[in-house]
């Protein structure tokens, strides 16, 4: 396993320094120097100079690329140069709120994806079964952030039982803090939830067909206890995977439903600095999501094969 | 091609029928809207339905309907123009994987690079160097559908390649760009329809994602995701300003992944 962490280092190195070459060189598209940009077309050309000097714009590329990406390195981000905010402050405080929204979105992924999935691979009578299908195919079909929007419509604005928008650190208080985080949650995890029970379905099906079952009911295990210790943990590894997948979507989802729920995250920052022309920061960010997306997508190939040992992933995995 | 085979299952007739009405609906925008998109009746601001606003006004005294005719507009403009572009850019790189083992790896990686960046992020990113609007939201949907496309591409050109008919053709001297474009493409047209149909939903999916985040199509020029975004505020007073565009956008992905999932079903059957 370590072995195969060793082998996938350096594609992963290699796509996270492609990326960072990339996002530095799109400054290039702007018309004109950034400074001036930030600046406006009024600008005093001296303040412009002036700027660009503190941005280091005057000096060769690639001592301006080698110094921003130590910076990422270290943590060193330097402060804004719209606002004069410290950049690494204003991430560490906003990634704090979009990891809180994440992990409870993936735990109604989970715990919605579980029951689809047990449901609908289980459940036999036909009404019902067609129920959970048409269920599972709108919910398919509504986008995330449409969700919330009809979220807020029904639970914030028709029945005023929680607030629209906004944020309480759930550690600080865990009973307002909740209210807040129920509806971006809900609508971000919702999706993913039913993505992840459609293939816990195919998985589960696959597995009660097997001939192995057949012996335990043979033997008089209980139809229960047949579902719950031998097909169910035999479904689950590549449902992992898929799970894995959909915290990097999850991640991606979050920056639009932070813009639903004015839920003060890194989707907000970022939207924040498109609108300011924010450059520094949006480089930092893009270069960082990157990041965080292969790192949560080795981590899921890797627990992928802890859980199923035919996985080998010295091969084709 | 199995299409007419697919509209004949209830799911893909819906989704069919919705697509279409939804689309004939914004083509016939300048003949069935009341009202210019961008006139603003004074007075008459966020006004709930009534006889002479269907949908009533935005916070600007806007028809509402007017500008949903117009939105759908948009966003059909939008798919027209960045999906086909986006499938042909796909195709043509995944038939690049197919001539050269060094062709692929390097497709491979590129590729690799474009699935680690988010789709909303890669918007972002774009909104920021090229300013938000059209182009970007074009851009945008233009290289999240290429992946996908180049990979179904070289797959399926891999598979076909191995078919006794295409040693046959190379037996009696046929070229490998004749081999390709008369026989393999050909045969693998099916999976792209399907591709194309899902990426359309996707487009519509993230034009509304880009707008929420304000690098979408500016106004006065209304779109779907812009109607959402800029209604989202005033959600208490007027929520037709939201609800209205919201229903078109997902009836619109649904029908699309509606159409898609029963093509697909029809492909399968063979």
């Amino acid at each position: 396993m370590l072995s195969y962490f060793i082998r996938r280092l350096p594609t992963a190195a290699l796509t996270v320094i492609l990326t960072s070459v990339v996002v530095f060189l799109l400054v290039g598209l702007l018309p004109g120097s950034p400074a001036s940009v930030i600046l406006g077309e009024q600008a005093d050309p001296a303040a412009v100079a002036a700027l660009e000097e503190r941005m280091g714009l005057d000096r060769p590329l690639l001592w301006q690329y080698t110094d921003w990406a130590r910076g990422l390195i270290t943590g060193d981000l330097g402060a804004s140069y719209v606002s004069g905010a410290p950049i690494a402050e204003t991430l560490g405080v906003a990634a704090g709120a979009t990891v809180e929204l994440a992990l409870a979105s993936l735990v109604v992924t989970a715990v919605t994806g579980a029951a689809f999935g047990i449901a609908a691979a289980t459940v036999r009578r036909r009404v019902p079964q067609a129920l959970l299908r048409g269920a599972s195919a709108l919910i398919f079909g509504v986008p995330e952030y449409v969700l919330g929007i009809l979220l807020i419509l029904a639970f914030a604005i028709t029945v005023r039982l929680l607030p629209a928008g906004g944020r309480e650190p759930l550690l600080a208080d865990p009973g307002i803090g909740i209210q807040y985080l129920a509806m971006p949650a809900i609508a971000l995890g919702l999706h993913s939830g039913v993505v992840v029970g459609r293939f816990l379905e195919t998985e589960l099906r696959g597995q009660l067909e097997e001939e192995y079952l057949d012996t335990a009911h043979a033997k008089g295990v209980s139809a229960r206890r047949v579902l719950w210790r031998h097909a169910l943990p035999n479904a689950l590894p590549p449902v992992i995977t898929v799970l894995g997948v959909r915290v990097g979507h999850l991640l991606g989802g979050a920056v639009v439903i932070e813009a639903v729920f004015a839920w003060p995250g890194l989707g907000q920052v970022l939207a924040n600095a498109v609108a300011n022309h924010d450059y520094l920061i949006i480089q930092d960010l893009v270069v960082y999501f990157v990041v965080v997306f292969i790192a949560v997508q080795l981590v899921s190939d890797l627990i992928h094969a802890s859980l199923d040992p035919r996985v080998r992933l010295d091969g084709e995995a | 091609m199995r299409t007419p085979r697919a509209l004949r299952s209830p799911g893909g007739a819906a989704g069919a029928a919705t697509v279409l009405v939804l689309v004939a609906a914004g083509l016939l925008a300048p003949w069935l809207s009341p009202y210019a998109p961008d006139f603003q009746q004074t007075g008459a601001v966020l006004r709930g339905p009534s006889a002479g606003h269907w949908f009533g006004t935005d916070d600007l005294g806007r028809d509402v309907l007017s500008r949903l005719l117009y939105g759908i507009r948009q966003d059909v403009i939008i798919i027209v123009l960045a999906v086909p572009l986006s499938k042909a850019i796909g195709i043509a790189i995944g038939l690049l994987a197919t001539t050269h083992k060094a062709a692929d790896v390097l497709v491979q990686r590129v590729l690799d690079l474009k699935l680690a960046f988010p789709t909303v992020i890669l918007g972002a990113a774009l909104a920021a160097f090229l300013g938000p609007g059209f182009s970007t939201v074009l851009i945008v949907i233009v290289i999240s559908g290429i992946p996908v496309t180049a990979r179904l591409t070289r797959t399926a050109v891999l598979t076909e390649r191995e078919r006794g008919y295409v040693t046959g053709a190379r037996v009696v001297g046929a070229s490998r760009t004749a081999i390709l474009v008369t026989h393999i493409l050909p045969n693998a047209v099916d999976a792209l329809v399907v591709n194309f149909v899902m990426s359309a939903a996707g487009a519509v999916f993230l034009e509304g994602a880009l707008s929420l985040l304000g690098f979408g199509i500016q106004p006065p020029a209304p779109s779907l995701g812009g109607m959402i975004e800029k209604g989202l505020p005033y959600l208490a007073e007027q929520h037709w300003g939201v609800l209205a565009p919201i229903a078109v956008l997902t009836g619109l992905v649904i029908g699309l992944n509606l159409l898609g999932d029963a093509l697909n079903a029809a492909l399968r059957r063979g």
